[in-house]
């Protein structure tokens, strides 16, 4: 089952139970009272568990994902607006880090009605089959003052490829603010066809 | 044998190698042209061929049901006359009429003439004009002898007084008839200095001219009249499982509302058989129609190849009239009827083209190129060309084509999971008149993307030729009540743009 950013909650306390499972049955052996049944054990994780799960910050950002295509000689400019993040960057910790977003290709946006609601169809983002487009940080590596790349598993449809997006840090405080720009090719992850006007290339900017 | 076997097998293979030579140097004569030529022309009516080359219509039930394989061959093949021009009787030289009753006919159809590519399409030309009724299915010889059908119709003419539409057929000594239903009849352009464009959208009001005979003064239609009538509305247009029955509610209507449904219709578009004569389509544009993927307005016919092209120009000439429709057959026959060696006399249906002669109309068909465009690129048309392609007009009209040869379905229609993969669908309507598309015979759900190539010397646009000139398309106004002769709506393009964006555009349009 896909539950989304939900995964990000869940998974710290489904890494500890297993872990206690082993505990567990050790505690059979030794005839231990069983911790998970312990309501006072459990609200005492959760309460150990806040912080952490805090750290990783959903951001619903205020600029939409632009990207830019050539078509026809044309540059096309076009947004996704509807879209979030999650956050759990630490410029220190490159390691522990993550960034997952999550972009709805229903809000995209290019100028022409009629132009978007063909992007929704099958032969593009068919949005009734595949509503989302993911993005989930593998790696990250640093690349100079507040400069790093990260290797990214792209979901497009039903198409997963890594990509590698270099990007900026901006921190004023606790305030972190990234700005990435990468390419991709449209027909890698079956986004229109070959045309002889449409580009291939498609650049995206992401900025939050 | 073993003996002769093992004796042979001791030949040198050079031996062998130059037995061919001999083989090589009669493949240079006529004989083996002709006969490799024979190889290339497919056979066009198949029974497996039919069944899948045309789209179902979208009440699948209804999908055309053409006639066998075997009830097609037995039909006799054309026989093609030499035929000669019409002239307004005004133009025409004098004594001509008298020399052409003095005429002996002439076949002049040989396909063992034909060597060469250029002979070939020659031949497809002459088939191009060639009547395929001589009986009066619109123009009969009072008719083009009468100066006031001219003046009705408004007939364009050439220079020399021609009208190019149809010619005329000596079919025996004595015997000279006017001819209907060549290809050319809807599918010849006189442009306004009177030259010609063979395969363009043809300019002529055939549809009015069929209904000459109701405006003679003291006309009163007689009960017979009023039946024939009904039949032939039927045999034309008859589609009474489309929603509302459109053409059945207008024979309901009264004799007097078909002759104005006839007479309503724009010039450049005609109401052929199996499309309407409520939402008559306009006249295609054969030049260029060799790079289409799909034929007629609503992509009826896949376009794969020659073959397919052959296919339509056969049922185009009428042959599906004969089509049955779930039990619906045009021309009110039962299935019984459809035997073998039997024709049934209709216009276009008691003969055929042979195979040779649509494999040389195709050839012809293939061949059209448009005339010098006298719209050269300007600094206003170079403007224009950008706001083309901002306005993502090339997302559906990409060049070099200016079509992306897609079907996009018309508003309302639901698209069957199988289509996607059977055809090329652009899924979004732009919400043009869907009536064409949903309430004929030829309905398939889609329209064809149309290429914009030759708009310069076409028009009135549209697949029912709705809109008279491309200014039309960018405005607004058009949406709404007041629009004369009705709104138009779809195709919601460029209407925001500034009044000289527009005009650049029309500028770049017309030079395509």
């Amino acid at each position: 089952m896909d539950i989304g950013y939900l995964y990000i909650v869940i998974s710290p306390c489904r890494s500890s139970r297993n872990h206690c499972v082993r505990c567990e049955n050790l505690s059979f052996r030794d005839e231990k009272p069983n911790l998970w049944k312990e309501p006072k054990f459990m609200a005492l994780l959760v309460f150990l568990f806040i912080p952490f799960i805090l750290s990783a910050q959903s951001i619903k950002p205020e600029n939409p994902i632009q990207f830019k295509i050539k078509n026809a000689g044309i540059t096309v400019d076009g947004t996704i607006s509807d879209w979030e993040v999650e956050v759990d960057f630490d410029p220190k910790k490159l390691a522990q880090s993550s960034i997952r977003g999550k972009a709805n290709p229903e809000s995209i946006q290019t100028g022409i009605k009629l132009r978007d609601k063909h992007l929704h169809g099958r032969e593009y983002f068919h949005i009734q089959k595949f509503p989302f487009i993911s993005l989930e940080s593998k790696s990250f590596q640093s690349k100079g003052k507040n400069t790093f790349v990260g290797i990214f598993e792209l979901q497009i449809r039903d198409v997963k490829r890594e990509v590698e997006i270099p990007f900026t840090l901006s921190q004023t405080g606790k305030q972190q603010k990234f700005k990435g720009e990468f390419v991709i090719d449209r027909l890698d992850f079956g986004i229109g066809e070959k045309s002889l006007v449409l580009s291939d290339e498609v650049r995206v900017i992401i900025e939050f | 044998m073993r003996k002769i076997i093992e004796k042979l097998s001791d030949l040198p293979n050079w031996l062998f190698v130059s037995l061919i030579f001999p083989l090589l140097a009669l493949g240079f004569g006529e004989k083996t042209i002709s006969i490799l030529r024979e190889l290339d022309i497919p056979r066009v009516w198949t029974d497996e061929a039919m069944k899948t080359w045309e789209l179902p219509n979208p009440k699948p039930e209804y999908s055309p049901q053409p006639v066998s394989e075997e009830y097609y061959y037995a039909m006799a093949e054309r026989t093609i006359y030499r035929s000669y021009p019409v002239y307004h009787p005004d133009y025409e030289p004098e004594g001509y009429w008298e020399w052409l009753q003095s005429l002996e006919p002439e076949v002049v159809w040989d396909p063992s003439k034909f060597i060469t590519e250029e002979d070939w399409i020659k031949a497809g030309e002459m088939l191009f004009d060639h009547p395929i009724d001589t009986l009066g299915a619109i123009l009969t010889n009072d008719l083009v002898r009468n100066p006031d059908f001219y003046d009705y119709v408004e007939m364009p003419l050439t220079p020399e007084g021609i009208m190019p539409f149809s010619r005329w057929v000596v079919t025996g000594k004595g015997r000279v008839r006017v001819g209907n239903l060549s290809c050319g009849m809807c599918h010849t352009r006189v442009m306004p200095d009177g030259s010609l464009i063979k395969g363009a959208q043809g300019n002529w009001a055939g549809d009015k001219a069929s209904v000459f005979f109701a405006t003679e003064e003291g006309f009163e239609p007689d009960n017979d009249l009023v039946r024939s009538m009904g039949f032939l509305m039927n045999a034309l247009f008859g589609s009474p499982w489309s929603d509302g029955d459109p053409h059945g509610k207008l024979v309901s209507q009264g004799f007097d509302a078909i002759v104005k449904a006839f007479q309503s219709v724009p010039i450049g578009t005609f109401g052929r058989q199996g499309t309407s004569i409520l939402f008559a389509p306009q006249a295609p544009d054969l030049i260029g129609v060799k790079d289409r993927k799909y034929l007629d307005h609503g992509g009826l016919g896949q376009h794969r190849g020659i073959e397919d092209m052959m296919r339509y120009i056969a049922m185009n000439q009428t042959m599906d009239i004969l089509n049955f429709y779930g039990d619906f057959s045009p021309l009110g026959i039962p299935r019984e009827r459809l035997i073998s060696g039997r024709p049934i006399m209709f216009a276009g249906t008691h003969d055929r083209y042979s195979d040779e002669q649509l494999y040389a109309l195709a050839k012809y068909v293939y061949s059209l190129t448009p005339p010098e465009n006298p719209n050269k690129p300007s600094a206003l048309s170079e403007k224009g060309k950008i706001i083309f392609a901002e306005q993502g007009c090339v997302t559906c009209h990409t060049p070099p084509l200016f079509t992306n040869n897609k079907l996009t379905p018309a508003e309302g229609f639901e698209i069957p999971e199988d289509h996607y993969e059977k055809y090329d669908i652009f899924d979004v309507s732009v919400g043009t008149d869907p009536n064409y598309t949903f309430n004929t015979r030829r309905s398939t759900g889609y329209y064809k993307i149309p290429s914009l190539k030759g708009l310069w010397y076409r028009g009135p646009y549209l697949h029912d030729g709705s809109i008279s000139q491309l200014e039309d398309f960018f405005n607004h106004e058009r949406l709404h009540e007041g629009w004369s002769p009705k709104p138009i709506k779809g195709h919601e393009f460029g209407m925001y743009l500034s009044e000289g964006d527009k005009k650049a555009l029309v500028a770049y349009l017309l030079t395509l």
